[in-house]
């Protein structure tokens, strides 16, 4: 019994890896791009950015699950029922619902990439205004500016905060049973409702604490990579 | 001719206007010293000339060619500009330098980036990295750093720090070497080693400008001395002016720091 | 600053394009909808929402969906035409499923409940479930009401939904017994005045032409029907009425209801 129901966890496991594993290969760039939009000289692209940062931050990560699986398959429908013959409705009426699984990671993505680029936002303004300079003296290009002196420096500042959200993100999967993915807490679950199991629902504790714990390693050992300098 | 010619310069901040029209010449291999107190715009003028500010009116050439004008800077690319800017070389009141980086490494970077726009690049890189590591141990000699080369800037004192600044911008062989207070920042018993290396410098044939607080070595070192006084110079002359200053602003100014 | 201008131009008009939109849908309601059956049919698959619930639906040994209504699903969609596709939903989201039009309908032991018939279309009643009291003809004959049997003494199994029935009423005379037909013997026997069980039993044990010709049902407690639920106003729900009167009527969703033990409603 211990066997299969691990082994049965295990399966909702893997989803839950590939949605952390997917949502932080989506949100680590995406993150970046909007933290270079909120920074931005033209005004009307910082205020884009910093309002969809607000909204998204501003909502449950649950609610955007709902929206972006439902969502579209609403307007689809609602447009269905309006008669009237305009591109933008028959558009609309095309609309329906992406995969479940899609639906989720594209929620995760931009919900993540949100904060992580606040977290970017911050590590980049914390820079000493002196280090651009220095470079710029020095005849870099803006680039050359970004990857060889201010890249790591941010690194090394962000590392801290970015552990605490990723390990956030790593609990935060549970919610795709929302919308019925089938996940390591729901593998749980349906040992209550199929054979009046409850441990193994309280095991998949153990699954997360394992992943959480090796997570916390890698960031410890990354830290103490970057110890050799100060910024 | 003149290695530097600055003509002309103003910039406000907001409305504040910081240069009242600045003009002034410094041949080569001379030292320029500018003193005044803080707020009279010495430092804002250091960075008009580098570029870490633009000035709204006003010319700099630098050995008969025009480095910046400020009617047509809008329309400099900014490759150009990188080009215009390797005139200069800077050491920051704070020394600036890269934290990630060694001592050997803070020197080489500039000049390995900049090797990549070389022509014999790709074929010659790594004679080309040679070379450019052997002439940054022989500046990091130079400001007598050599047994702390792979150290990171964390691990050395503020004065030693500044000497590899100084190197860091030498590495790059700018026609003048501009100093931004470089002594500020420092303990006393610190400033001994840096000035020294600026001294050694001056012997090298090196054109400076220097803002600087320090009156004595001002007047030992400069050919040249600045005043400036609310945007404006209100003095200039031989270091002779130190000693027998001709406008009451500046005797004020030097009867304030002698006591 | 004209930037700016656009930008708050460009959001009212979509906002007014919005407006304008939700107008045409008041004003369009009254027709007739697109047809939601025609839809599935040119699909060919009727999207099943469901959630692991024995016996209507369950994985059976080879991880193969199988139970009541299951089969029931299973038959419809045969009589319809198209392939029926089993999706495992959040229950808690049913009707957001049905309107997103990511599943067809609801069909997993739905109780219909005022909630169910509010959000969604749905079908005539055909299981029912029910807590029943059974007690001796000659016994039942004398009560009215549920309030008038509390002195009575009362059997049940042990740890059973009936067990919790007789709890909730407070009927302090009470036998916990092994099962079912032990709660049905004790009544039968006169050791106790009245059982509480499923009213599947009930219906398989008790009346005229079973083993306990003499006791009866005599009240019907926590009563709950199940129904199919369909998008609101369409016309599958009238459809698969259709087909399960059919399925009544040739015994097929009889058969279907003693192999599960689930009692049909009457």
């Amino acid at each position: 019994m211990f066997w299969e129901v691990t082994l049965n966890l295990l399966k909702g496991f893997g989803t839950t890896c590939e949605l952390f594993a997917l949502t932080l290969v989506f949100a680590l760039p995406l993150g970046l791009i909007i933290s270079f939009g909120s920074m931005s000289k033209f005004k009307p692209l910082k205020a884009v950015c910093k309002v969809f940062v607000w909204c998204i931050r501003g909502t449950p990560l649950m609610l955007q699950m709902i929206v972006i699986y439902y969502g579209p398959g609403l307007v689809g429908q609602w447009a269905q029922g309006i008669d009237n013959p305009s591109m933008i409705i028959t558009w609309l009426a095309g609309w329906t619902v992406f995969d479940r699984f899609i639906a989720v990671l594209v929620a995760f993505v931009i919900n993540y990439a949100c904060y992580f680029s606040e977290i970017y936002r911050g590590g980049i303004e914390g820079i000493p205004v002196g280090q651009r300079e220095a470079g710029q003296v020095l005849g870099m290009k803006k680039s050359q500016l970004f990857f060889k002196v201010t890249l790591l420096q941010v690194i090394k500042r962000i590392v801290p905060p970015m552990s605490n959200e990723i390990i956030t993100l790593v609990k935060d999967t549970s919610l795709a049973r929302i919308i019925a993915v089938y996940e390591i807490i729901y593998a749980g679950e349906r040992f209550i409702k199929a054979e009046g199991l409850i441990w193994p629902l309280f095991y998949t504790g153990a699954f997360y604490l394992i992943f959480c714990g090796v997570l916390t390693l890698l960031f410890g050992f990354i830290e103490k990579k970057l110890d050799y300098f100060r910024s | 001719m003149a290695m530097l010619e600055v003509k002309g310069i103003n910039k406000k901040f907001g409305k504040i206007e910081v240069l009242k029209g600045i003009d002034f010449e410094l041949n080569k291999g001379e030292v320029l010293s500018i003193i005044g107190s803080s707020g009279s715009g010495k430092t804002t003028l250091l960075r008009c000339m580098t570029f870490l500010e633009t000035a709204e009116k006003g010319k700099v050439f630098v050995d008969g060619n025009c480095v910046f004008d400020a009617d047509e800077q809008k329309r400099v690319g900014s490759s150009e500009l990188r080009k215009r800017q390797l005139n200069f070389g800077l050491v920051f009141q704070n020394f600036n330098l890269f934290p990630q980086y060694t001592v050997l490494d803070n020197v080489c970077l500039a000049p390995k980036l900049l090797a990549k726009d070389r022509p014999d690049f790709r074929v010659s890189k790594k004679e080309i990295y040679a070379e450019i590591e052997e002439n940054a141990k022989k500046l990091i000699e130079r400001v007598g750093m050599t047994p702390r080369i792979d150290m990171y800037p964390c691990q050395l004192s503020g004065g030693q720090q500044q000497r590899v600044a100084i190197a860091r911008a030498l590495a790059l062989n700018p026609k003048i070497l501009c100093f931004d207070e470089p002594t500020s920042a420092l303990d006393p018993e610190l400033t001994g080693e840096v000035l020294k290396v600026i001294r050694s410098l001056k012997d090298g044939d090196c054109t400076m400008v220097i803002v600087t607080h320090e009156m004595n070595f001002a007047h030992e070192v400069s050919d040249k001395i600045i005043f400036m006084d609310e945007g404006v110079i209100a003095e200039q002359g031989t270091p002779d002016i130190l000693d027998n200053p001709k406008t009451e602003r500046l005797s004020a100014f030097l009867n304030a720091f002698s006591q | 600053m004209k930037r700016i201008l656009a930008l708050v131009m460009a959001i009212l008009m979509m906002s007014a394009l919005f407006v304008g939109c939700t107008n045409t849908t008041t004003a369009t309601q009254d027709e007739a909808p697109a047809s939601d059956l025609q839809y599935i049919i040119d699909k060919g698959t009727l999207v099943v929402g469901i959630t692991d619930y024995a016996p209507m639906n369950y994985l059976d040994d080879n991880g193969e969906w199988t139970g009541f209504d299951t089969e029931f699903a299973q038959a419809v969609a045969a009589q319809l035409g198209v392939e029926v596709e089993f999706v495992e939903i959040n229950w808690d989201n049913k009707f957001l499923e049905l309107d997103s039009k990511s599943i067809d309908c609801i069909w997993n032991g739905m109780t219909i409940t005022e909630e169910a018939t509010l959000n969604a279309s749905v079908s005539n009643p055909y299981v029912e479930n029910a807590q029943v009291v059974v007690m001796t003809a000659d016994n039942a004959a004398k009560y009215t009401a549920v309030e008038d049997i509390a002195e009575l003494s009362f059997a049940a199994e042990a740890g059973s939904a009936g067990e919790a029935v007789i709890a909730e009423n407070n009927w302090a005379n009470y036998t916990a017994v092994k099962a079912q037909s032990d709660a049905l013997l004790e009544v039968a026997s006169g050791s106790s005045d009245a059982c509480v069980i499923d009213i599947t039993m009930a219906n398989a044990m008790t009346g005229e032409g079973t083993s306990y010709e003499n006791l009866t049902q005599a009240f019907k407690l926590n009563t709950e029907q199940y129904g199919i639920a369909c998008r609101k106003d369409s016309d599958l729900t009238a459809k698969i009425n259709e087909i399960m009167s059919g399925l009544i009527g040739n015994g097929t969703l009889e058969a279907l209801a003693q192999k599960y033990e689930l009692a049909l409603v009457k």
